[in-house]
């Protein structure tokens, strides 16, 4: 009878560890897309995830060419790494369905020592600053993991090396 | 990206029924066809693989390449031309209905929303007496873990359920909180495993064990933050075996996730804290949380014709080094030892050592599987030092351990005797456990 009564009380009142309802939402690229955008609207002008440093072109590509101690990360997804991708660049897809830990043993291979560039062809860095936030929580340093200003489109109208299937022979170059 | 070229998907027979299942088949705009091969084929003989190419799709029953060809040219169903948001899963109320204890402590094995350890019965009352362990409100959210089918929130209520289901009490709810912005814990098809550090005053405070047995089952607080890892990593990760968790020995690690505190007072002058080496001040209270596969534990007590880092360099030898990533943890003994008779002044020297030392040779290095699947990739795209590495005979040997900042050094137990372990275990930043007060 004890335990008739303690288990009547227990399960009026018992909250479930995964109570659905609420939690679980379908994901979708559009979604995804919204919760990017309202992250963004803080500020207009400093676009999403302001906390990320950034790093002009013109700046970065003085300093590649320079010391040559710079690692660019294309955070598009592998076909579009292969049509094209500023020259040396490796890829590490960034999918805003998925943890960014998922990532981790990609983006923990990176070397510590060296500035990493992280870059998307997106307008507002929107999927390139997130990888720089993971770098972050891997123990990289602040300074020494940024963002590229304006992306591979800045990087284009610069007319700074790129390489790739869909690439010219001119603009493989650069200027 | 949409490229209009038909495609298909290959899985093993493992898991194609996952990727058959409802979320996941819902969960990419458009259900996608799959045919299925045997398991496993990673590091199978050529020959293996070969025959399971020649032979028949574990779906269909179909020959494998006539099941691939009908795949890729069959019209389309109307099921199959669904686009846009999938249709919704049904949802689960937040409040079970009435039940004898032995039925709900059923479901809740039957969910596996447990670690099949007798778990605390969340009710209404204890969730919520465990709930004034925050100034937070129940609905905020923690995190949000992206998981098959969706992004699930967890809030701090659910995070309280869990605390309530390990037997941790309202005043270890602010360590679990911070403790869940990292979760979950690692699920991969080897054994992954986790390592959870108690940094700063709350140590004492909440009394855990820093000192003799601090990995060993004799300690309340590191047992039950351990165990709030492990179930709020299962109930909000949907984390089911063989469903979702596929690990083919797991790992006995993943019941506690090593929760101990560092023996802060116990370290040499001039050896920092771990959350002080992160960078946050001595006085705040940090989470720290590492996630690997290996632990070696030393063997008997150190010997001076062998010097104790020697033997922990031996060791790790043996890690994949992925990501540099290590985590040497020693009994204040060893501490003492490495800094007054084999002078290293601070734990980053002795990290740098360990950079500087470790040695694998090239074959041993790219002979591992997570090796295969990070660094390849980037040899191939040309960055160094992986490239050249690519390049060097099968007996060269490699420094694999290239960032020293990835090594991390914890100091824990009751100077008994001077024991350590090495682990691979990659040390994410740590997490202020003030903020969740």
């Amino acid at each position: 009878m004890k335990s008739q009564l303690f288990a009547g009380l227990l399960g009026t009142l018992l909250v479930m560890p995964v109570a659905l309802s609420s939690s679980v939402s379908p994901t979708d690229p559009q979604q995804a897309a919204s919760a990017k955008t309202a992250q963004g609207a803080a500020t207009k002008d400093a676009g999403p995830f302001p906390q990320v440093p950034r790093i002009t072109a013109e700046e970065v590509e003085r300093l590649a060419k320079e010391k040559g101690n710079v690692v660019f990360v294309d955070t598009d997804d592998p076909v579009s790494y292969e049509a094209e991708h500023i020259k040396g660049a490796v890829n590490i897809a960034y999918d805003p369905t998925v943890d960014a830990r998922e990532q981790d043993q990609l983006l923990s291979a990176l070397p510590g020592d060296k500035l990493i560039v992280f870059y998307c062809n997106c307008s507002h860095e929107e999927d390139s600053a997130p990888m720089v936030l993971e770098m972050w929580e891997l123990g990289y340093d602040h300074d020494k993991v940024k963002a590229l200003k304006g992306g591979l489109t800045r990087w284009e109208q610069l007319n700074y090396p790129l390489v790739g299937t869909d690439v010219s022979a001119t603009h493989e170059k650069g200027n | 990206m949409q490229c209009k070229i038909p495609a298909i998907g290959i899985a093993s027979s493992n898991i194609v029924h996952y990727a058959t299942g409802y979320n996941f088949k819902y969960n990419n705009g458009m259900p996608i066809r799959y045919v299925s091969v045997p398991f496993p084929f990673t590091g199978q003989p050529r020959a293996v693989d070969v025959a399971y190419v020649s032979g028949k799709d574990m779906l269909t029953g179909q020959p494998l390449m006539s099941a691939v060809v009908n795949a890729l040219t069959r019209p389309l169903t109307d099921e199959e031309k669904i686009s846009g948001a999938p249709p919704q899963e049904a949802v689960e109320p937040r409040l079970l209905p009435p039940d004898w204890e032995e039925n709900l402590r059923q479901l809740f094995d039957d969910r596996e929303w447990s670690d099949f350890n007798s778990i605390i019965l969340p009710t209404e009352k204890r969730v919520t007496a465990m709930l004034k362990g925050t100034s937070h409100k129940p609905d905020e959210v923690v995190k949000t873990i992206n998981i098959t089918g969706g992004a699930r929130q967890l809030t701090v209520e659910k995070v309280a359920i869990n605390a309530v289901m390990a037997g941790a009490s309202p005043e270890h709810l602010p360590v679990i909180l911070a403790l869940a912005t990292q979760a979950p814990f690692g699920n991969s098809t080897s054994s992954m495993a986790n390592m959870v550090v108690i940094s700063g005053p709350i140590r004492n405070r909440l009394k855990f064990n820093c000192g003799t047995n601090a990995m060993g089952p004799y300690n309340r607080s590191n047992a039950v933050v351990g165990r709030t890892f492990t179930l709020i990593s299962k109930t909000a990760g949907d984390l089911r075996n063989n469903v979702n968790a596929w690990e083919t020995l797991g790992s006995n690690l993943q019941y506690n996730n090593m929760c101990y505190g560092e023996n802060e007072e116990a370290l040499p002058h001039g050896w920092d804290p771990l959350h002080v080496e992160m960078g946050f001040k001595p006085n705040d209270n940090v989470v720290t949380v590492g996630m690997g596969w290996s632990s070696i534990a030393s063997v008997g007590a150190s010997q001076s014709i062998y010097p104790t880092h020697f033997l922990m360099r031996d060791y790790m030898g043996s890690f994949c080094a992925s990501g540099s990533a290590a985590c040497i943890v020693m009994d204040p003994t060893v501490a003492e030892l490495l800094k007054d008779v084999h002078g290293f002044k601070t734990k980053a020297q002795l990290s740098e050592w360990f950079s500087q030392n470790v040695t694998k040779t090239a074959a041993s290095y790219w002979g591992n599987g997570v090796i295969q699947s990070t660094a390849v990739p980037f040899a191939l795209q040309g960055l160094e030092p992986y490239a050249s590495w690519r390049k060097l005979p099968d007996d060269a040997l490699i420094k694999p351990f290239t960032n020293p900042k990835a090594i991390h050094v914890v100091v824990a137990g009751g100077k008994v005797q001077t024991m350590w372990f090495v682990t691979d275990f990659a040390i994410r930043r740590g997490v202020l456990i003030d903020d969740w007060a």
